[in-house]
C-alpha cells in the first residue's frame, strides 16, 4: 500500500515553477530520499505534502486520504522537522516536548517524552532553554519533537544540515532505527546520506523529479561508477561533462 | 485543549522576557508612584483618575509586546511547524489572546494595590473596573496581533511605540486635550484611547458623566473592527508566509 501518492503535483510562485508536475508513489514503511541541489524544489514539495501550502495544481493522497478533503485528519498522522530548526526559544527542552505533546494531544505524554529523551540522549539539556543550545542540539530536539505523535509519515527536511560528522552519524543511527516502522521522506543534498540511508532515491532538479530508483539502479542506469557520478549525470541531464 | 496549551506556551514566552515585564509592569508602577510625589494641582493626576490612566498606559505595552511575540513566531520556523500540526486558526488567535489576559490581570491587581497603598479608597468598583479593563485590553491585544501579523519584528518596535505615544497624548491621561486646540480634540475623538480611558475612569468612579454615546460607539467600532481585522490578517499571513 502507498503512504503517499501525488499526481502532477505542481507549485508556482508567480512565474517561477518551483515544483513541476511531480508523480510520486511512496510505499508504507519506505525511507525515501529526495535528493537535489539548492533550489531544486525539495522543501516546496515537503511543504505541499505536509499540508502547509496548497499546490497550484495536482493532487496529493496521504494514507489514502485526499489532502484537499481531509487535511486535518492527515495532519494528525504526520509530522515534519522543517529545514530551519523550529522550537520555542524561551522554553526549555522539556517544555518544548510537553508543548508539542499538547499540540498533538498525546495521551501517554510522560511516557512518550521519556522515550524521546532516551532515544536522542537529551537528559543533560532537558532544563536548558532552547535559545542557549548549540545548533546541533537544537536540531536534535527539533527532530525529537517531530516524533512526538508517533507519526505514520515523517518528513525530515535536510535533517543533518549544519551538523558535525559525529552528530550526523548519530542522527543516521536514530533514523536507521526508525526504518521500516514508519514512512520517512528525507530531503538532502548530501549524496552519501541519500545513498546509505534510503530505500529509494528521487532526484530533483529545477522543480522536476528527474529520476527515481535505488542507488544501485541509478548507477546502473547511468552507466557510472559510483552514486555521486550517477547523481551528477541525472541532475544535469548528462550535460555537465559534455560542456566541460 | 490545543488553544490552552498554546496560550500556556505564549504566556511563558512573554513573562520570560524581562524587558516586557519592565515596560508592562515596572514602568507604569513607577509613573503611578512618582506622579503622586508632586502635588500637581490638575485633576488628571488625582489617584482616582491617574490609576486608570496607568492601566491604559500599561495596555499600550501589551500591544507592543504581543506584536513582537507574534512577529517573532512568524519569522522563526516555529509557526511553520505548527502549521503542519492539527492546530486551527482559532487555536492560534485565541491562544494568543488568552495568554495575555493573565498579564493584564496581574497589571491591574498590582496597579490597584499600589494605588490603594498610596491612598486610593477601596471599593467594589475596583473589581468592576478590573473586569471592564480586561475587556478593553482585548482591543489592545488584537491590535498587537494585527501589527505583529503585518510587520517584521523590527517594525513592531516602531509601530508599538507609536501606539504608546498615541495613548499618552490622545487619551487625556497627562493633560486635557483642550490645551492643544480644535484639530487635536477631533483626533482624540476619532481615536479609541480617550474613549477607553473614560470608560475605565467612569467605571471606577461609578460616574459616567464624562462618557458620551460617541465614546461608546467609537470604542465598539474599533473593538470589533480591530478584532476582525486581526483574525483575517493573521489567517492570511499564516498561509502567505508559507506560500
Ligand atoms: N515563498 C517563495 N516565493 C518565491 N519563490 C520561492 C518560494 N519558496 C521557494 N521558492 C523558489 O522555489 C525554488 C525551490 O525552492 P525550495 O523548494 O526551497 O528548494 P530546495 O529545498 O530544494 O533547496 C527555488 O528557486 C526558490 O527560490
Ligand atoms: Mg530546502
Amino acid at each position: 500500500m502507498n503512504a503517499i501518492e501525488t499526481k502532477n503535483l505542481t507549485k508556482k510562485f508567480k512565474d517561477k515553477i518551483a515544483v513541476n508536475a511531480i508523480n510520486l508513489n511512496i510505499k508504507q514503511g519506505e525511507l525515501f530520499a529526495l535528493l537535489g541541489t539548492n533550489g531544486a524544489g525539495k522543501t516546496t514539495t515537503i511543504k505541499m505534502l505536509s499540508g502547509l501550502i496548497l499546490p497550484t495544481s495536482g493532487s496529493i493522497k496521504i494514507d489514502n486520504m485526499d489532502m484537499k478533503k481531509d487535511v486535518f485528519k492527515i495532519k494528525e498522522i504526520l509530522n515534519v522537522s522543517p529545514q530551519e530548526t523550529a522550537i520555542a526559544q524561551n522554553l526549555t527542552v522539556k517544555e518544548n516536548l510537553e508543548f508539542m505533546a499538547g499540540v498533538y494531544e498525546i495521551k501517554d505524554k510522560e511516557q512518550k517524552i521519556n522515550e524521546l529523551i532516551k532515544l536522542f540522549k537529551l537528559d543533560e539539556v532537558l532544563n536548558k532553554k532552547a535559545k542557549t543550545l548549540s545548533g546541533g542540539t537544537m536540531r536534535k530536539v527539533s527532530i525529537a519533537i517531530s516524533l512526538i505523535n508517533d507519526p505514520k509519515i515523517l518528513f525530515l527536511d535536510e535533517p543533518t544540515l549544519g551538523l558535525d560528522v559525529i552528530a550526523r552519524k548519530e542522527l543516521w543511527k536514530v533514523i536507521n532505527s526508525l526504518k521500516g516502522k514508519i514512512t520517512i521522506i528525507l530531503t538532502t543534498h548530501y549524496m552519501e546520506e541519500a545513498e546509505s540511508l534510503s530505500d529509494r532515491i528521487g532526484i530533483m532538479a529545477n522543480g522536476n523529479l528527474v529520476d527515481i530508483g535505488t542507488s544501485k539502479e541509478l548507477i546502473k542506469k547511468t552507466k557510472t561508477k559510483n552514486f555521486e557520478d550517477a547523481f551528477i549525470s541525472i541532475a544535469t541531464g548528462g550535460k555537465l561533462y559534455e560542456n566541460d | 485543549m490545543r488553544m490552552i496549551n498554546f496560550a500556556k506556551r505564549n504566556f511563558k514566552e512573554l513573562i520570560r522576557d524581562p524587558l516586557s515585564l519592565v515596560f508592562e509592569i515596572i514602568l507604569p508602577l513607577f509613573l503611578l508612584f512618582i506622579f503622586q510625589q508632586f502635588d500637581i494641582p490638575a485633576d488628571n493626576y488625582k489617584l482616582e483618575n491617574f490609576t486608570p490612566s496607568i492601566i491604559l498606559f500599561g495596555f499600550s505595552f501589551i500591544t507592543l509586546f504581543s506584536a513582537t511575540l507574534i512577529s517573532k513566531d512568524r519569522t522563526s520556523s516555529f509557526l511553520i511547524r505548527l502549521g503542519t500540526s492539527p492546530m486551527k486558526s482559532s487555536d492560534f488567535i485565541l491562544g494568543y489572546i488568552l495568554s495575555l489576559l493573565p498579564i493584564v490581570l496581574i497589571q491591574n491587581i498590582l496597579f490597584f494595590l499600589v494605588a490603594i497603598m498610596m491612598g486610593l479608597e477601596f471599593s467594589i468598583n475596583i473589581l468592576l473596573t478590573i473586569l471592564v479593563s480586561m475587556v478593553i485590553s482585548i482591543l489592545f491585544i488584537s491590535l498587537g496581533i494585527l501589527i505583529g501579523s503585518l510587520v517584521s519584528e523590527k517594525g513592531t518596535g516602531g509601530l508599538g511605540s507609536i501606539i504608546v505615544q498615541l495613548v499618552c497624548f490622545t487619551s487625556g491621561m497627562y493633560f486635557p486635550k483642550e490645551v492643544m486646540g480644535d484639530i487635536f480634540i477631533v483626533i482624540c475623538k476619532i481615536l479609541p484611547f480617550e474613549a477607553c480611558l473614560n470608560i475605565i475612569q467612569g467605571t471606577l468612579h461609578n460616574d459616567y458623566s464624562n462618557l458620551s454615546l460617541t465614546h461608546i460607539i467609537v470604542f465598539l467600532i474599533y473593538f470589533i473592527t480591530i478584532l476582525l481585522l486581526s483574525i483575517i490578517v493573521f489567517k492570511k499571513r499564516m498561509v502567505s508566509d508559507n506560500k
